[in-house]
């Protein structure tokens, strides 16, 4: 890459600025305390950094695992060149939202007590989670970073060591979740199986991805996804029945695989005109055409779940829950079902992009209404992000989004054919 | 199990209990401000620092106006919501009845607030190092053998502490006894799976600005069936994803040979 000598677009000068006032704000945020920068209250303790750095920021960054678990497991070939950038992506989305997660905690110096904690809370389990999916893509990344030194044996090294680092990792984690040896011996004993059975040639290997690290990455990811809705089943006296639902961790998975998919579209198609990489459209074209079946399913699950609840009547009251469910749904599902009916569009670049901005953008209202819009607690004045919330938040946005421009200036991430 | 029980037909809003409550954990005063939140109440709002709160609520009752006087606290819950949200166990339920808090292990994620259905844990906002407080049943002063502050200091027995099996009698002979000065419920008895501080009322509790509609089974119960799912959907995706590797791998025969290719 040599864009040395070019002056440094105004794009750049932006994120930085919003960067090192987010930086500002944090520091800030940690020298007077949560209270005196956001307008969080005893009444709405969660805010804005949970609904956007958390809840939004994870499900988007599910690309990571969905493209990896198509091409190294499900033989998506055709994706392969999207691999690492997917995993690129999730990778700085997870430091951003455990950046996210720093500022919102009141004693964050206290984090690690998670691991020895609560076995009973999704939040201790989406800790652990978080964690180690973090690590393992990580791993999943490694293969550039010894392409670019030119490490050879450190290849051979990972190849040979992480499916058994997976094997102990998730043995861990089961018996974290469980304190069920039985338990931990099953997972254990199918991961070792599987790996096994490979060894020997029973089941193929194929390439020079451990297939167990990708694996690893997608059974994690099922977990903390749909337990980030588990932590809404315990509100029952807050969150308005429209989101409020006992399947609300499926939802949450289903919504994250799909929108996903359409980030790692988009982030191609931004990739292509803003950093000038050259993407070929057909895996994205193939990728899209997922959309709308994973799409038909969300949407067959939520409004069925909504009619069996019998809350269908609260659709159609006209106040702001009702018109934000509107909303959300048709800009995340309906709008992108119709577009994909009219004939060509899809075909296009320009359609492409569109589908994906609003898959995009209906998963962040949902979880903007899921953590925001759609609570109310009694006697309680209502919730507003204050401008240092906002600040922080964009501030993190930008920070991910230089570190990816970084990255890939530096490692073969979108090289490869 | 130890519980309180609140007569607020009793209740003269004297707020002996609310000093005593301050007086006993070291609560500083607060700015006090009348007719902010329901008329004479003061501080309008339980904090980090008031964990106990009189409630003066004006009720029509028999074509007039008249005071129902309640209180806010900690229900130390039989299956509390917060224990089961905490990811770190700094909260938990004794088996005397208290919902002790341990600051040691605390991060401050503040699910307990999000979780609570009495918005009882509140938070040091302004705090560098900020602590979640709230009512402690005064687990100290059970393990010395006394009762709580509150319940010490009341100087109309409108507030007793006792034995909930024993409380809850008593309650309901109350209720049987003088049909005509209590509504037909005990607050707290079935909610959200019951708790440890029981209410008695002479109007509707909702008119008292207590949280109902709440469900009769905890909080907890959903979330412990998605979390017992767990190490099905382990096993079962670890299952599923090598299965489905075999297979397709099976099948794609030529890709193997591709890839070695490569390789």
């Amino acid at each position: 890459m040599n864009r040395t000598s070019s002056p440094t677009p105004p794009g750049l000068i932006l994120l930085r600025g919003l960067a090192f006032l987010g930086l500002a704000a944090i520091i800030y945020r940690f020298w007077v305390g949560i209270g005196a920068v956001a307008n969080l209250s005893d009444g709405y303790p969660w805010g804005l950094w949970v609904a956007i750095d958390i809840l939004a920021g994870v499900a988007l960054a599910a690309g990571g695992f969905v493209v990896a678990g198509l091409v190294y497991i499900f033989g998506g070939k055709q994706f392969a060149g999207l691999a690492r950038p997917a995993v690129l992506t999730a990778f700085l989305g997870y430091l951003m939202f455990v950046l996210g997660l720093v500022v919102d905690m009141g004693r964050p110096w206290h984090m690690f007590y998670i691991f020895i904690g609560n076995h009973q809370s999704p939040l201790y389990e989406i800790g652990w989670c978080a964690f180690l999916y973090t690590l393992v893509l990580a791993l999943e990344l490694l293969p550039p970073v010894f392409e670019r030194f030119s490490m050879d044996r450190a290849y051979k090294i990972w190849q040979r060591t992480s499916p058994w680092l997976v094997v102990a990792l998730l043995s861990l984690f089961t018996w974290a979740m469980t304190f069920s040896l039985a338990w931990t011996l099953a997972v254990a004993s199918i991961l070792l199986g599987w790996e096994l059975m490979m060894e020997i040639g029973v089941m193929g290997r194929k390439g020079q991805t451990p297939v167990l690290l990708i694996a690893a990455g997608v059974m994690l990811s099922f977990l903390h996804q749909s337990s980030l809705g588990s932590l809404y089943l315990m509100t029952p006296h807050t969150l308005n029945p429209l989101w409020h639902s006992p399947i609300l961790p499926v939802l949450f998975l289903v919504s994250a695989i799909v929108a996903g998919i359409a980030m790692i579209i988009l982030e191609s198609l931004a990739v292509e005109s803003i950093l000038g990489h050259k993407t070929p459209l057909e895996p994205l074209f193939a990728l899209a055409y997922k959309i709308p079946i994973l799409l038909i399913v969300y949407a067959a699950l939520k409004i069925g779940d909504i009619l069996l609840r019998g809350q269908g009547g609260i659709l159609l009251t006209p106040h702001v829950p009702a018109a934000m469910w509107w909303v959300e749904m048709s800009l995340g599902v309906f709008l992108p079902l119709a577009l994909y009916v009219a004939p060509g569009l899809i075909s296009k670049r320009a359609g492409l992009a569109v589908v994906s901005v609003l898959v995009v953008a209906g998963l962040v209202v949902n979880r903007v209404n899921v953590a925001i819009v759609g609570v109310e607690v009694q006697r309680w004045h209502t919730y507003y992000p204050s401008f240092f919330e906002i600040f922080i938040t964009l501030g993190i946005l930008s920070m991910g989004l230089l570190a990816y421009t970084w990255a890939t200036s530096q490692l073969p991430i979108h090289d490869q054919e | 199990m130890k519980a309180l029980l609140m007569d607020t037909t009793f209740c003269v809003a004297c707020r002996g209990c609310q000093v005593a409550c301050k007086q006993w954990n070291q609560l500083p005063a607060e700015q006090t401000v009348f007719f902010v939140g329901g008329g004479y109440q003061n501080p309008p709002h339980r904090s980090s620092e008031t964990w106990n709160l009189i409630t003066f609520n004006e009720v029509s009752r028999q074509d007039t106006l008249d005071w129902a006087f309640g209180r806010r606290q900690c229900n130390h819950c039989l299956e509390p919501a917060c224990v089961s949200a905490c990811p770190v166990a700094a909260l938990t339920k004794s088996p005397e009845g208290p919902v002790c808090y341990d600051e040691s292990r605390c991060i401050g994620c503040r699910y307990c607030q999000v979780v609570c259905p009495f918005n009882a844990p509140r938070f040091e906002w302004g705090k560098r190092d900020p602590e979640i407080r709230k009512c402690t049943l005064c687990v100290d002063r059970l393990a010395l053998g006394q009762e709580p502050a509150c319940s010490q200091s009341c100087s109309s027995n409108a507030l007793i502490f006792g034995d909930r099996d024993e409380l809850l009698e008593m309650a309901r002979t109350r209720i049987a006894k003088r049909p005509d000065r209590y509504v037909s419920h005990i607050y707290g008895e079935h909610e959200v799976g019951g708790t440890c501080v029981l209410y008695l009322s002479k109007v509707p509790f909702e008119q008292m600005g207590f949280t109902t509609g709440l469900p009769n089974t905890p909080f907890s119960q959903e979330v412990h069936r998605a979390m017992a799912a767990i190490p099905f959907a382990l096993s079962g995706t670890a299952l599923a994803l090598g299965a489905l590797y075999w297979i397709i791998n099976r099948r794609l025969e030529s890709f193997k040979e591709d890839t070695e290719e490569q390789s």
